[in-house]
């Protein structure tokens, strides 16, 4: 019995071997092959179904008559017959047997088998030939009881093709005796001598059954809202399948699979390896599209399969994913603790066994999965709590690996929330791995725990985990600075500085795993899930693929590709190397290098988009798309983002909503709606401080542009106010990168207001800032802001300035953004404009050349002040010069835009858009 | 005729019911069965059906069934011979052409058994690598096809009724099984299968309440063991001591009265019904192993072994037996052996819930904790009401050290049962470990401790002392104070009296209450050690300071 259930007869396994016989056997067929393609076409599809006999559920009898109707062609009808026809004449015990004995006689090798003249001898070694021989052996090592089972689910599985609408009778809880009388008719109906008709015949009951069938379905819907108490269950399952196979036609749709289930509860569940492999495939499903996954859908699943094997506790860890991505806190917690009560930690969790043998319980993982339950919730106190624990454990259990990965996700969670939440969170509870005081700074402990979480990894040889610690260091490299500030402003005594070598370093180690995966062999035990995949490319290409051979019967070498597989590196490695870049692509955005982030962007959403979950995949297209609002204007990004809503429906929304708030701000400020602006900047800062924490980033964001809102509307003193707290907050929470922002920001408040003198040590603050960090282009921008300040101290700072200018024009022409080439530009016009030794007349081209480029610019950027301020520029010196023509015509665009810019509620097409 | 209802498990509740309702129906209509079950209910149902409880209330009068079918008498005794020997096909068989009421109920519950039947056995069939596999009764569908129609025609009779109510609940349509098997209640009172399928479907007190059920004296019993069943033990315990004054010789009613004390944790009440229910019931099993927890719990392990092998020698093979052996083996200390009798316990009835707790308590003994976690898990899922296996599975996670995981058990089994001292107790010790350390949260659970009749005083103690380790003297004096008035009403001694002496002293003579720090001094020289020394100086120092310097501040001349 034992041997019997890693491969259990099954009702469609004995269609497979149906199949087989008729390809082996041609003869017996009054409508022999008409050519050898056909031949070996309905070879290689029966060489497909038993390579997929792996799936957790098995295909009925439906779908593979419909499956065989495509591949057949015009043999097609007869093959359907056949087969029907021959399963369901088996009727007794004794007819298994005999069938089972016919099989072994396709089977060459045998003698007693007299081989008639077009006979296929299936070598016993092939891939066809040990599948019947397993499925003759499973057969012959069954018990009585055991056939009488397969005879029974042979009966239903041929019943269901015949009363397809049995289902949706059951719900007729009033029908009339008539209608009952002929039900129980239809069940009563004697299969076995049950004589299938012309195919066209059948075809055509088939067409009325399922018009019956549609129709029955609106009456029960009224007749279900009448009779009380009845549930109505297909309704709420089709609905959300419709919508699940509209998200994303890629994943193997758990929706799909409920309508295998048949009525009766029988459902032909495969062995305990494959449904393992099914269900880990699901986890990835789940994790990587996270909320889009229908939570009932797969819930029904779940439950189906809870009621088929009770003992595989695994089950409850799917339940524990699927309630944590769709946020139902008691759900997961519930589930969680079930599952690792029942198989403390040891049942289908870890892939790679530690290297000790000890198959002891391990709670330790509990722990674990608690602690990040808890940190993806945002709690991160209990979060802490755990994973403190969870450290102590595996120190007891000296589980290694557990304590890594466990070291590992504090440190993820310190530098996550660490920031937010004043000093010393891991100073006052009980500190896991050092004993550091609570002296230390948040980022400092964190520092060292990366280290020791890098080190235990690589002692350990957790090839994934030393790859995505590289990855956390990098982060921690390039968000914090070596030394933290102790007193106000930069002193060159204080050697205040980031380090992108580091980073740079760290992201190369990251991505040394690739190659280390490449040699070694592969531990991973993805069998399981591999078996699965056969099935996968078998329905995801049918439709198309079955299509072109008929085109071309040549090439049926096209469906071998069914049987190849996909991908040979592991998920969870193609995961790390996308973050890497991912953070690549940021890093470049902080230091200031657009195309090279906008190329590690691309990268990571041409090649990784597949394996990574969709939440970064949506982050990639924010990043991409803000680049576009900066280099193309807003129009395209606006189009673009539309795009992007599309295609991440349900996923990541945040991501996206925050980004588009961010554009809509952008704009709303060039264009001078200061109340659409001050809307959008107060729904970041809902957004920033939802219910599940603060997020800094997002506050910082949102009170920065507040302040840059009031800077709009020329409230000064406001907006040096919210600049300053915020500038004030930032401090405390070591946040010192995203100060030379602040600064600058204050910098030109002052300057606006008219204060230059103030304005210029925020200035040269925020450039020594920049100059530290490496922050190159905000460095230039604090460059201009500063030539600009000069400038505005009066004509005799006009050379300065024009250096200043000049000197960070090559990194503005370079690297910024369409606004700061334009501001660039005028103020070097301005310059030369102010400068007392430059005349107009004699070089007028010096000034009109990068004005006009600058008011190109700025259209499309529909920035109407600094528009407005470009050809008044202009007009003036076409006025100076004589040219009276051109003259108007700036003058007329000048008067355009500040028209614009005083009464902004005309209408917005963009707006429309979104 | 009520102590066959309490069978446990389903199948068989359904055979044995089946044919105790018969008899009862033969029993009312033809003449008595003469088992001593159905004797001594006869005793007291003939009491009763002439004469109602004199309570204010008014019941309605006992429906008479009318008799009907005499024409298919003939098929109808055959089929009910088939039935009783167990061939229920054969028996639907016989049946298929009859119209009767009654033949028509006999035929579907025979078809209904025959389809229980089956499915038990292809559980066993079916059995794969991943554990047995819920088979289902192919009987359901077409039986709940056939008796709606019925119903809709009105041509049901309240076994049908009850039997309709079966099959929804195997679909899962438990709103209108609620319905029908009020239906089948209400004008057939007798059947108690009937009343405790309505059980339970009567998960909280609100569906309870919902329910319209006619006065009958039989709602009376189904209410008392419903509160039992939503832990409303008072309730039902008043409500099995009225029933009794009626019923006064029914040994279901003495054995439920027991059930609800033991609830209330009145062991030696439980022990004295106990003692005089096998007095006159001496072969009795069931409910037995509750008198057998109350032994274990109070360490009497003659009369444990004399119950055991009293059982054992009546009916070996019940799950009830095995608890008993397990209890009695598990007192001695033998731990394996234990378990393997509450393995045969549940190899009888895996859903049996006390003995997977049991067997849980033994895996903590043998240190064996997963298979521990494992047994309680599987309580809690069978009933997730029961607080003893939450209690469990968090004393397991506290014995790994991992106080935080443990919580949310304790959490879990506080919720359930939030009137235990020992649960808010255990709780409390978990946030006061080492690890954890969040004193705050274990004060808070003490003082639930404290406030609901903590038996072994701990919670005023502990209290006392992490007030005095948080440095809040007065609240610290305050529970040492409380504690101290316990303990000389309980007249318990020990050091906790000791060291509440010690500390109240101390804290008497700095907030300057002389006199009081003296009465306690003088009381702490009543014991030895340390102590004493201490309290002793404490007087001479007091003294002293008294008599010379009465105004002055007595910590100047105490360095």
């Amino acid at each position: 019995m034992a041997a019997a259930s890693a491969f259990a007869i099954t009702p469609h396994k004995v269609s497979v071997c149906v199949l087989l016989q008729m390809y082996a056997l041609p003869t017996q067929a009054t409508p022999p092959f008409s050519s050898v393609s056909q031949h070996n076409r309905l070879g290689l599809y029966i060489l497909s179904l038993t390579k997929s006999y792996d799936d957790i559920l098995e295909p009925k009898l439906e779908d593979l008559i419909s499956q065989l109707r495509e591949i057949g062609g015009s043999l097609g009808p007869w093959l359907i017959d056949h087969l029907t026809s021959r399963v369901s004449s088996l009727s007794s015990p004794d007819d298994l047997f005999t069938f089972f004995s016919e099989m072994r006689g396709i089977l060459g090798g045998s003698d007693s088998v007299v081989i008639e003249d077009n006979q296929v001898i299936l070598d016993p070694n092939s891939i066809l030939g040990m599948f019947l021989r397993r499925c003759v052996l499973a057969f012959n090592v069954l018990s009585f009881e055991g056939v009488c089972h397969l005879l029974t689910n042979i009966g239903i599985y041929c019943k269901e093709v015949l009363s397809n609408c049995m289902p949706y009778e059951l719900h007729r809880l009033d029908g009339s005796s008539n209608d009952l009388e002929s039900l129980s008719e239809c069940e009563n109906m004697d299969l076995e001598n049950f004589v299938f008709g012309k195919v066209n015949e059948e075809i055509e009951e088939r067409k009325e059954a399922t018009e019956r069938v549609s129709f029955h379905l609106h009456a029960t819907q009224a007749i279900c809202g009448l009779v009380e108490d009845v549930e109505v269950v297909t309704d709420p399952r089709s609905k959300h399948h419709d919508k699940g196979t509209e998200d994303c036609p890629h994943v193997h749709r758990p929706g799909t699979e409920s309508q295998d289930v048949d009525p009766y509860g029988e459902v032909f569940l495969r062995t305990n390896w494959q449904v393992q492999g099914y269900l880990t495939e699901q986890a990835d499903a789940i994790e990587k599209h996270g909320g889009s996954v229908s939570f009932n859908t797969f819930e029904l699943i779940l439950r189906q399969i809870k009621k088929l094997a009770p003992e595989l506790h695994r089950v409850h860890y799917l339940h524990y994913l699927n309630s944590l991505y769709h946020d139902d806190y008691f759900a997961a917690v519930e589930n969680l603790h079930c599952y690792f009560d029942y198989s403390a930690g040891i049942e289908g969790f870890d892939f790679v066994p530690p290297s000790g043998s000890n198959n002891s319980a391990r709670y330790e993982i509990a722990l674990l999965c608690l602690g990040m339950m808890h940190f993806y919730f945002g709690h991160p106190k209990q979060a802490l709590l755990v994973l403190t624990e969870a450290v102590r454990i595996s120190q007891v259990q000296s589980n290694d690996s557990c304590l890594a990965y466990t070291l590992a996700a504090i440190c993820n969670l310190s530098s996550e929330i660490g920031s937010s939440i004043t000093a010393g969170i891991l100073g006052t509870s009980y500190s896991p791995v050092t004993s550091m005081g609570s002296s230390v700074s948040v980022a400092q402990q964190l520092f060292v725990l990366l280290k020791e979480s890098l080190k235990r990894a690589e002692s350990l040889k957790l090839k994934r985990l030393v790859a995505s610690n590289h990855l956390a260091m990098a982060k921690f490299d390039l968000m914090h600075v070596q030394r933290p500030l102790l007193s106000f402003g930069p002193k060159a005594s204080m050697r205040l500085k980031t380090c992108p070598v580091n980073v740079c370093k760290e992201l190369r180690l990251c991505s040394h795993l690739i190659s280390e995966f490449a040699s070694e062999t592969s531990t991973v035990a993805t069998d399981g899930a591999f078996s699965t995949a056969w099935l996968k490319n078998l329905t995801k290409p049918m439709g198309s693929l079955v299509l072109t051979q008929e085109n071309e019967s040549g090439e049926n070498f096209h469906a071998l590709q069914f049987c190849a597989q996909s991908s040979s590196i592991p998920r969870s490695v193609l995961q790390i190397l996308g973050s890497s870049y991912l953070l690549r692509a940021s890093a470049w955005e902080t230091y200031g290098s657009a195309p090279l982030a906008r190329i590690n962007a691309l990268v990571y959403a041409t090649c990784f988009t597949d394996s990574s979950s969709s939440s970064d995949t949506a982050l990639v297209h924010a990043k991409l798309i803000q680049h576009l609002a900066a280099f193309q204007g807003y129009k395209e990004a606006f189009s673009a983002l539309k795009v992007a809503e599309e295609r991440f429906l349900s996923v990541s929304r945040s991501v996206l909503l925050v980004l588009k708030l961010q554009l809509l701000h952008e704009r709303a400020l060039h264009r001078a709606h200061l109340k659409l602006a001050q809307q959008v900047c107060d729904e970041l800062g809902v957004l920033a401080s939802s219910v599940m924490g603060v997020d800094m980033e997002l506050k910082r964001e949102a009170s920065l542009r507040h302040a840059r809102t009031l800077l709009a509307a020329k409230q000064f003193s406001e907006a040096a106010a919210v600049a300053h707290s915020l500038f004030c907050m930032c401090y405390k929470f070591n946040m010192q990168v995203e100060n030379a922002t602040i600064l600058l920001l204050l910098a030109e408040i002052h300057k606006k207001s008219g204060n230059a003198v103030l304005g210029l040590p925020y200035a040269l603050a925020s450039l020594s800032f920049c100059q530290s960090f490496n922050l190159d282009l905000l460095k230039a921008s604090a460059t201009l802001t500063l030539a600009e300040l000069w400038l505005s101290l009066g004509s005799n700072h006009a050379k300065r300035a024009l250096t200043l200018i000049h000197g960070a024009l090559p990194m503005i022409l370079g690297h910024g953004g369409l606004e700061l080439r334009a501001r660039a530009r005028i103020a070097e016009s301005k310059c030369y404009l102010s400068d007392p030794s430059y005349s107009v007349f004699e070089d007028s081209e010096v000034v009109l050349d990068p004005l006009r480029q600058a008011s190109d610019e700025l259209q499309v950027l529909e920035y109407h002040e600094l528009a407005a301020e470009g050809f008044y520029l202009m007009a003036i010196i076409f006025d100076k010069l004589g040219k009276l023509e051109e003259r108007e015509e700036a003058a007329a665009s000048f008067k355009k835009h500040v028209m614009a810019l005083e009464n902004p509620q005309d209408e917005d097409p963009l707006l429309n858009l979104l | 005729m009520l102590t066959v209802a309490q069978e446990r498990q389903r199948y068989w509740q359904q055979s044995s019911w089946l044919e105790s309702s018969k008899t009862l129906r033969s029993s009312l209509l033809q003449t008595p069965d003469s088992s001593g079950e159905a004797q001594a209910f006869a005793e007291d149902s003939t009491n009763d059906v002439t004469s109602t409880p004199p309570a204010g209330v008014s019941y309605v009068s006992t429906p008479v069934m009318e008799e009907d079918e005499v024409v298919d008498g003939d098929f109808y005794l055959l089929a009910k011979s088939y039935f009783d020997c167990r061939e229920y096909r054969r028996a639907a068989h016989v049946l298929q052409d009859q119209t009767g009421k009654k033949a028509t109920f006999l035929r579907c519950y025979a078809l209904y058994l025959a389809g229980e039947k089956r499915k038990e056995e292809e559980m066993i069939e079916l059995e794969g690598p991943l554990g047995k596999s819920d088979a289902v009764n192919r009987e359901v569908a077409s039986l709940e096809r056939e008796l709606s129609i019925l119903r809709k025609n009105g041509i049901i009779d309240p076994f049908g009724l009850y039997l309709y109510g079966l099959v929804l609940i195997e679909k899962g349509n438990q709103n209108l099984a609620r319905t029908v098997l009020m239906e089948s209640v209400n004008s057939y009172p007798w059947n108690w299968s009937a009343w405790s399928e309505l059980q339970s479907l009567c998960t909280t007190i609100e569906i309870l309440n919902s329910l319209t059920l006619s006065n009958h004296w039989m709602k009376e019993f189904f209410l008392a063991s419903a509160y039992q069943e939503l832990r409303m033990h008072n309730e039902s315990l008043t409500k099995y001591e009225h029933l009794q004054n009626t019923f006064s010789f029914s040994n279901y009613i003495r054995a439920q009265i027991a059930k609800a004390q033991y609830c209330l944790r009145e062991f030696e009440q439980v022990e004295v019904i106990f003692e005089e229910l096998l007095r006159n019931d001496p072969y009795r099993v069931e409910d037995v192993d509750m008198y057998s927890n109350v032994l274990y719990a109070k360490e009497c392990f003659s009369a444990l072994s004399y119950l055991a092998h009293r059982v054992f020698m009546t009916d070996k093979y019940r799950p009830e037996s095995c608890c008993i052996i397990g209890n009695y083996y598990s007192l001695k200390g033998q731990h394996e052996k234990s378990v393997l009798y509450f393995r045969r316990a549940l190899k009888l009835n895996k859903n049996y819930l006390s003995a997977w707790t049991l067997m849980g308590h033994e895996y903590v003994e043998m240190k064996n904790t997963p298979a521990a976690i494992d047994a309680y898990r599987r309580a809690v899922d069978i009933n997730p009401r029961d607080y003893r296996a939450w209690y469990g599975l968090g004393q397991a996670y506290e014995m790994m050290g991992m106080p935080f995981y443990a919580l949310h058990y304790f959490k879990k089994s506080v919720f359930l049962q939030s009137n235990d001292s020992r649960l808010w107790i255990a709780m409390a010790q978990c946030y006061e470990t080492d690890q954890l350390h969040m004193l705050e949260e274990a004060i808070k659970c003490y003082r639930r401790a404290a406030s609901c009749n903590d038996r072994e005083a701990i919670a005023l103690h502990q209290l006392a002392k992490l007030h005095a380790e948080l440095g809040r003297s007065e609240e610290a004096a305050l529970y040492y104070k409380k504690d101290l008035e316990r303990m000389e009403a309980e007249e318990r001694e020990g050091p906790n009296m000791v060291e509440a002496l010690l500390f109240l002293a101390q804290h008497c003579r700095e907030q300057k209450r002389f006199e009081e720090a003296e009465v306690y001094c003088t009381r702490l020289l009543d014991y030895t050690g340390p102590e004493k020394e201490t309290a002793k100086s404490m007087l001479r120092g007091m003294r002293t300071a008294e008599s010379s310097f009465p105004l002055m501040d007595i910590e100047h001349f105490h360095p």
